[in-house]
């Protein structure tokens, strides 16, 4: 069975509200910019669904279910969160997909993704990187300096924790350069375990991110 | 994990459906049977909310639709309907959870919530009419939901993909083998059912007026509930579809992939661009055009306000 949710449709406000929720987890921090770039098809149809509502009710943190959805621009405007939407061709994707800019005051964060049916997500970039993200297991996201042993290290903190990886991708913007690992895991991974696997040299960021609800 | 029909068939033979898709969740997602059933519990609740709710109609976001539930069951209740009782509950809790939803209410997606009226109708007017056990409606949703992941592994399941096939047809084939199961069918009855129910809507198309999850969504989906209950009826008397399940969602898929992209979710074909719905979307656009005028307006005037307030 598919999520409990708001209406009217579970692509349009369902899975859009699971994508911006995607970005506020990214961000980690209360945003004051959000700028959404709809792929036309979902540009066409994004207001008569309540997407609007939707992605913004994410962006600032609520779930599918959350009653306060229709009412999330209001709330984002008197939380003094610039919010905007665009029409942007985003290639040879799925109809649903939407690029989504956020910036808070310390840090800001893109991701593209597609919202492909009844609450379902699939993120394929994250801070320009080519990943596929899926929000329905615990994840590991590092940011980090591309060097020969990091894949070694993170995941000797995560096996000590007794957490098993169900799957783990990397991809780098250039060698020796600017990293990403994505590692999905099958239990929650703790505070502590997250803190030692920030102080490997060289990691830059780490977002747990749990199921996004 | 299940990746076919074929395999859930041979799988599920003398066992009890739900039980089936409980310990593949179990073993795949390592969430516990009884997590997973109080989730569903959950959802059965959320159902029944949004039905009751429903039933008194209200008007949609569009404006479109709202009085449909409302009508029926008035009929229903004043004795002016000439169906049996359980046809009539599944069209009318249908357009219920349709209503909650085109009003931005809470309700379940099942699997989408453009085609979420078609479970709930069809399972709580039967749980209600022929006195079913509530739990048992719980795992008949596991049901449920069981069938619609095997068919979301080569399918995906949105208007947008594939038409209203791809919704509301697999809406109809999920609550068919849920029906069958909870009329004490066998495994191979219900995937039957779901073959029948989802063979019977290829090639709907999604061409929502003015884009909105109103016309025809809110209609079809209560005429869909009731087409669900006949394909498990069918089934239940030991009707087998020719051509198996699997190969019945391949042939969605294709038929999904050929139509036109005017007939996918984009208001660019079929019921949206007949003269009526042109005429509607034009004028739900020239109030979308207004309404963000005066919330521009507004935001002018309490910046207005603000500085007055400073200086």
């Amino acid at each position: 069975m598919g999520p409990v949710m708001v209406g009217p449709s579970s692509s349009h406000t369902a899975g859009t509200a699971r994508l911006g929720r995607v970005a506020r987890e990214i961000l980690d921090e209360d945003p004051v910019d959000v700028h959404f770039y709809l792929h036309p098809p979902l540009a066409a149809t994004y207001r008569g669904h309540g997407s609007d509502f939707a992605l913004v009710g994410g962006a600032i943190g609520f779930a599918v279910d959350d009653p306060r959805i229709p009412e999330a621009i209001r709330i984002a405007e008197q939380m003094d969160v610039n919010v905007q939407f665009s029409e942007e061709d985003q290639g040879d994707v799925h109809p649903n997909t939407v690029r989504i800019e956020i910036r808070g005051r310390k840090r800001e964060a893109e991701i593209a993704g597609s919202s492909i049916g009844g609450g379902v997500i699939e993120v394929f970039r994250i801070n320009g990187f080519q990943t596929r993200f899926r929000g329905d297991s615990p994840t590991l996201l590092l940011f980090y300096r591309d060097r020969p042993g990091m894949i070694s290290e993170a995941t000797k903190i995560i096996a000590e924790e007794g957490i098993n990886i169900a799957s783990l991708s990397c991809s780098r913007k250039q060698r020796g350069k600017d990293a990403f690992m994505q590692i999905d895991v099958d239990s929650p991974i703790s505070a502590a375990a997250l803190k030692r696997i920030l102080a490997i040299p060289d990691v830059a960021e780490a977002r747990y991110l749990d199921r996004i609800p | 994990m299940i990746e076919s029909f074929k395999q859930l068939e041979e799988v599920a033979r003398d066992r009890d459906l739900a039980e089936v898709f409980l310990e593949t969740d179990e073993q795949e997602h390592g969430i516990p049977a009884e997590q997973i059933l109080s989730a569903l519990r959950k959802r059965r609740q959320v159902m029944r909310d949004c039905i009751e709710r429903g039933k008194s109609g209200g008007q949609s976001m569009g404006k479109l639709v709202g009085n449909e539930a409302k009508l029926l069951n008035e009929a229903f209740l004043s004795g002016k309907t000439f169906l049996d009782p359980l046809t009539i509950k599944a069209e009318l809790y249908a357009l219920s959870v349709m209503g909650e939803n085109s009003r931005m209410g809470v309700i379940v997606a099942a699997p989408t919530a453009g085609a979420g009226g078609v479970v709930p109708g069809m399972l709580l007017a039967l749980e209600e009419e022929r006195n079913v056990d509530p739990e048992k409606t719980v795992r008949a949703l596991a049901v449920a939901g069981g069938i619609g992941s095997i068919i979301a592994l080569s399918a995906n399941i949105s208007g947008a993909a594939g038409g209203c096939q791809n919704e509301v047809g697999v809406a109809a084939s999920m609550g068919a083998a849920a029906v069958s199961y909870m009329m004490g069918g066998t495994s191979r009855q219900s995937i039957h059912a779901a073959a029948l129910g989802l063979k019977n809507t290829l090639g709907l198309v999604c061409d929502p007026v003015g884009g909105l999850v109103e016309v025809p969504c809110v209609k079809r989906n209560a005429l869909f509930a009731v087409h669900g209950l006949t394909a498990a009826q069918l089934a239940l008397a030991g009707v087998e579809s020719v051509i198996p399940m699997d190969e019945v969602v391949e042939a969605m898929v294709r038929i999904g992939r050929a139509l036109p992209r005017g007939l996918k979710e984009t208001a660019e074909g079929g019921l949206a661009t007949t003269a009526t719905g042109c005429a509607i979307g034009s004028r739900l656009k020239d109030e979308a055009n207004q309404r963000r005028a005066e919330r521009a307006e507004e935001r002018e005037r309490l910046a207005q306000e603000r500085k007055a307030g400073v200086s």
